[in-house]
């Protein structure tokens, strides 16, 4: 048994010695400097200074992929950041992270959709944070009825709100409806006669949350008969054209690999994967694109909406440059009852990093996120101050 | 004595002609199902050979992910967890395993016997996902954390009947006149069990525990709710700072074993059913090297038992 | 007294190890005990905590929760769930897989035991037994991305064009078939594929373990090869090729990875194979960690206590006809 351990742990060694993915930075390991006393000889403001060595404190947070692509890359810069904290952050849905949080299997969840009163019961002193906007788009793939002259550009597909709700529902089955031919005269003769394989989420999602709030918003009749929810009943299920992906990279996966298909995804998953995305005719009745503008002209719309609880539903705004189907992406946290103040610590000042660093927010704008307007982020930073490790605040 | 040879008539060899056509007609038919049911297998090898084969590199073994959408950066955090959660299903599946092994061997008809065997069948056949669903209950939930442990113990409960089975089957194998010989010598019935019978099996144990592992090895569904994945984990950088902090092997071994961990059938799944082109033919890579890992471990485990037993029997 | 105390303290002490060595069998039974111990209360253990943690499922939905419908209800946000989806999912694809992996199957046993040279005979078994060992992800790959794309989609719109036109048939060939082959036929085929292994290797032992008496008197009656095998060696073993069939069958109802990543995860309300579906195994996969609230875990549960349950029995089946026939042959050879 022990010679089993020992071969573990030598093999692991070995695994180590020959990574390559560690940070530059040399531990300047005082053996002396037990982690326990650390907390009080770190100074808060300069989280590069701190004696710890790399990777010895673990975050663990799971929750949404809206987020996903840039949580990743936020996590991987800031091993060089701060090179003694690891985060790990798991995307396994919106409906996933807040169950973990509540039954506090991690130590930060994310998730696009808001927690419902029972469940801020449940997890007794659980506050969400905005940390980012984006755009659900929805993403399609066909099959043209006829190929497009050699020099041509094909234009982008236009919906309008009733016209998606209509897809959602099974009205709408066959590409060339006339619903569809009519917003894109351009696309007449080459939509096929073909039906239209629509593709959703299979797990509990904010991303399905933000676009059933919108659908919801576009149509009364959805809003009765479906409703908004991380996961709903999809009645394009029941018609027998509907196909459930997990996560957004499932859809976006799914949406590639089906001829004919339709899908709802994070911005940034279909510009990252050059997937064509549709354009919407918003409630102002302009045909819109969704890009950071797009979604920071909803945000504005929206700027006095947020509510005691720092949540807003910004769907189906009403500007003439808004993009009707936006959600702001949160993180969670336990307020007031974190046991390990160290780790609460660096993992409100990884937060505060990722409101605040220039560069954290650029990579976001790349991606197709919009950073927080800067009276909302203050909003944010301030409540960040109110949390409390063992009756201490955390951030000093 | 007269000829009774009876003559056949037109019918009648009509008749046999078509039952020795039909006899030759469907035993080729069932060298062509054996041959189509091969096709499979070698699309499968083939596939995964060639298109794994081509983004396997040194850095896949040794690198971290990188973030989505970037190019490199590898699934060593997968290869470890691999190796961290099968070593401890083996540690917790094989001291009750063997030790049911003997009981199953020695007292096949007794109630206790009987119950044994059969349970152990049924818990072959008990979906891998309700296994999962069992551990997170257990486990997962009590600790209020996802863990290579929870993982771990999950997988142990899978390896348990193909470890009790083979190593039951081995140690029926061993000849009884050994274990009579060292009983009548006066040893008690334990050090005979520890010490003759379970040496000369020892072999045969270890291909059935080999076999074992391969299947934990590709196992998925156990570990959705238990290890949850870990694109980070890097047991060499718990370790070092386990020694930097002075910390004793049994806090990093803790702490190795007590957070969430990836496995490569768990990375595999989340990677297939991702967009990004990078991805899919990393999932193809840890195809191939999961295919390598089991069939080698399967192909080793069946010459080893081939040859004991020829051995043992002849 | 208290000396006395410490005497028989360290007396003991002194002998126990020479009693350990002299006398140790009775703790070397009690361990064997708890080792055998083990595996049957593991099964209690899983049937118990499945059973206690879908208690509020159960009282709140009743048998309706399993009751066939066209039109069946989940929904999370209204927290109204019927499992006869997933149930359905599961049911038709092993069904299906089963009836494609029998005859084939009993075909290449058939081959294995009685035609196979005997130099081909090893590299077969072991083909087909490698077949069984392939990861269930690794199946799930290959399934997305090459046989459904290229086999289970053109197959798929060719029986919409002709089976589904056939009236009675209609129904569970309708089209369209996805483009992209993920449906329940596909999962159907990958589920055909992972479960052969096992029917074939029970069938082949089966084949193997009848006396070769049965089939010396069948070939001196007069009949052909095949005849022997057909109505002398097949009924023989009937009960241990059913029971093998039963074990395929449990495994396909279990089957998780692969299927997820093939069925297409819909809830749909049609019959038809060729549309996508569910099973009970990939909808707790699929939703499980993600539950949205107490009672939609609680379900996700009931139906694990379903599919163990199902499992369960068919493995208790299996085990006695493998038995039965088992017995019979020995006591065969025996008289």
């Amino acid at each position: 048994m022990r010679k089993i351990l020992f071969v573990l742990v030598a093999v692991a060694m070995l695994l180590s010695a020959c990574g390559g993915a560690q940070p530059t930075a040399t531990p300047t390991a005082a053996p002396t400097a037990a982690p326990t006393t650390a907390p009080a000889a770190v100074p808060t403001v300069a989280p590069t200074a701190t004696p710890l060595p790399p990777g010895s404190i673990q975050i663990n947070g799971a929750g949404a992929t809206f987020p996903l692509p840039v949580y990743t890359e936020w996590a991987y810069a800031y091993q060089y950041v701060d090179p003694s904290v690891v985060i790990n952050y798991q995307g396994i849905g919106s409906g996933g992270g807040k169950k973990a949080i509540i039954d506090g299997t991690v130590d930060f969840a994310g998730s696009d959709s808001v927690l419902k009163d029972e469940e801020y019961q449940a997890g007794k002193d659980l506050q969400m944070y905005p940390i980012l906007a984006g755009a659900v788009v929805v993403i399609y793939n066909i099959n043209w009825a006829q190929p497009f002259p050699a020099d041509a550009k094909i234009p982008t597909l236009v919906l309008d709100r009733q016209t998606l709700v209509d897809i959602y529902s099974a009205k709408i089955t066959k590409w060339n409806d006339p619903a569809i031919l009519a917003l894109n005269p351009d696309l007449g003769g080459y939509l096929p006669d073909a039906s239209i394989t629509v593709v959703h989420r299979s797990d509990g999602s904010g991303t399905t949350e933000i676009f059933t709030k919108a659908l919801s918003a576009f149509s009364p009749e959805w809003k009765t008969n479906v409703g908004a929810g991380a996961s709903v009943q999809w009645p394009v299920d029941k018609a027998g054209n509907g196909v459930g992906s997990k996560g957004n990279q499932g859809v976006a996966a799914a949406v590639q690999n089906t001829p004919n298909s339709l899908g709802y995804v994070e911005l940034s998953y279909a510009v990252s994967n050059k997937l064509a995305y549709a354009a919407m005719r918003n409630k102002a009745g302009k045909v819109v694109q969704a890009d950071a503008a797009s979604v920071q002209s909803a945000m504005a719309d929206f700027a006095g909406a947020f509510d005691a609880k720092l949540t807003a539903n910004i769907v189906d705004a009403p500007g003439e440059g808004s993009w009707p189907i936006v959600g702001y992406t949160y993180l969670i946290l336990h307020t007031t009852s974190m046991e390990d103040c160290l780790k609460a610590r660096k993992l409100l000042e990884y937060i505060r990093w990722s409101l605040t660093d220039q560069g954290a927010g650029k990579r976001a704008a790349e991606l197709g996120y919009a950073v927080l307007p800067p009276a909302v982020r203050d909003n944010v930073l301030a409540k960040l101050g109110e949390v409390t490790c063992k009756g201490q605040p955390v951030l000093k | 004595m007269t000829d009774v040879q009876p003559q056949l008539t037109v019918n009648q060899a009509a008749l046999r002609a078509r039952r020795k056509a039909t006899s030759a007609l469907m035993l080729s038919l069932t060298g062509v199902m054996t041959l189509l049911a091969v096709v499979p297998l070698l699309s499968i090898i083939g596939y995964v050979v060639y298109r794994g084969g081509k983004s396997l590199d040194l850095s896949f073994f040794t690198q971290l992910p990188k973030p989505l959408g970037m190019e490199g950066g590898g699934v060593l955090h997968a290869l470890e967890g691999t190796i961290v959660m099968t070593t401890l299903a083996a540690i917790f599946a094989t001291p009750p395993g063997i030790l049911a092994a003997f009981y199953s061997a020695y007292h096949p008809n007794t109630p206790l016997g009987v119950a044994l065997r059969f349970s152990t069948d049924v818990l072959s056949g008990v979906p891998s996902i309700v296994i999962g669903l069992f551990g997170y209950a257990v486990i997962v939930v009590p600790a209020r954390h996802y863990s290579g442990l929870a993982g771990g113990a999950a997988l142990a409960i899978l390896m348990l009947p193909t470890i009790i089975r083979t190593a039951e089957e081995m140690l029926k194998m061993v000849p009884h006149s050994l274990r009579e010989a060292s009983l009548a010598l006066g040893a008690p019935e334990w050090k005979t069990a520890l010490s003759v019978v379970f040496p000369a099996a020892l072999n045969g144990i270890i291909t059935g525990f080999l076999l074992a592992v391969a299947r934990a090895a590709g196992e998925t569904a156990p570990l959705l709710f238990t290890a949850l994945g870990n694109e980070r984990y890097d047991v060499g950088m718990i370790i070092r700072n386990g020694v930097a902090q002075n910390q004793s092997v049994l806090q990093i071994i803790g702490r190795i074993v007590d957070q969430p961990v990836d496995s490569l059938p768990l990375t595999l799944w989340k990677y297939a059913q991702q967009p990004y082109p990078e991805r899919i033919e990393q999932s193809w890579a840890i195809a191939l090297v999961l295919m390598i890992l089991v069939l080698a471990l399967n192909i080793f485990a069946r010459l080893w038992v081939e040859s004991r037993k020829r051995r043992l029997q002849g | 007294m208290l000396n006395q105390v410490k005497a028989i303290f360290s007396s003991r002490r002194s002998t126990w190890p020479k009693r350990l060595y002299g006398h140790g069998d009775p703790i070397w039974t009690l361990l064997l005990i708890f080792g055998s111990l083990l595996v049957p209360l593991l099964i209690l253990a899983v049937g118990w905590m499945l059973w206690n943690q879908s208690a509020a499922a159960r009282a709140e939905f009743g048998w309706n929760f399993l009751l066939p419908t066209l039109d069946a209800n989940w929904d999370p946000i209204a927290s109204n769930f019927q499992a006869w989806p997933f149930v359905y999912g599961t049911l038709l694809t092993s069904v299906v897989a089963i009836a494609l992996a029998v005859p084939m199957s009993v075909g290449v046993a058939i081959f294995l035991a009685e035609l196979c040279p005997s130099w081909l005979r090893l590299p077969l078994n072991w083909m087909i037994e490698l077949l069984a060992a392939i990861p269930s992800v690794v199946y799930g790959l290959w399934g997305i991305f090459v046989f459904l794309p290229n086999i289970v989609a053109p197959v798929g719109s060719l029986m919409s064009k002709t089976l589904g036109q056939i009236p009675g048939l209609a129904p569970l060939f309708a089209g369209p078939m996805p483009h992209s082959g993920v449906s329940r036929l596909g999962a159907a085929f990958i589920l055909a594929i992972m479960i052969m292994p096992t029917i074939t290797a029970v069938t082949r032992d089966v084949l193997l373990s009848i006396p070769n008496s049965q089939r010396e008197a069948s070939l001196a009656l007069g009949s052909t090869q095949w005849e022997a095998i057909w109505k002398v060696l097949l009924p023989y073993g009937l009960s241990g090729i059913l029971g093998a069939i039963l074990l395929g069958l449990g495994r396909a109802l279990g089957e998780t990875m692969a299927v997820t990543m093939v069925i297409g995860n819909s809830i749909t309300g049609k019959p038809s194979l060729l549309s996508p579906g569910y099973t009970m195994a990939s909808v707790i996969a699929n939703e499980f960690a993600e539950a949205v609230s107490e009672l939609h875990s609680q379900v996700l549960i009931e139906i694990g206590l379903v599919l163990f349950f199902l499992t369960l029995a068919l493995n208790v089946a299996a085990r006695l006809l493998v038995w039965s026939v088992a017995r019979r042959t020995l006591q065969e050879v025996r008289s």
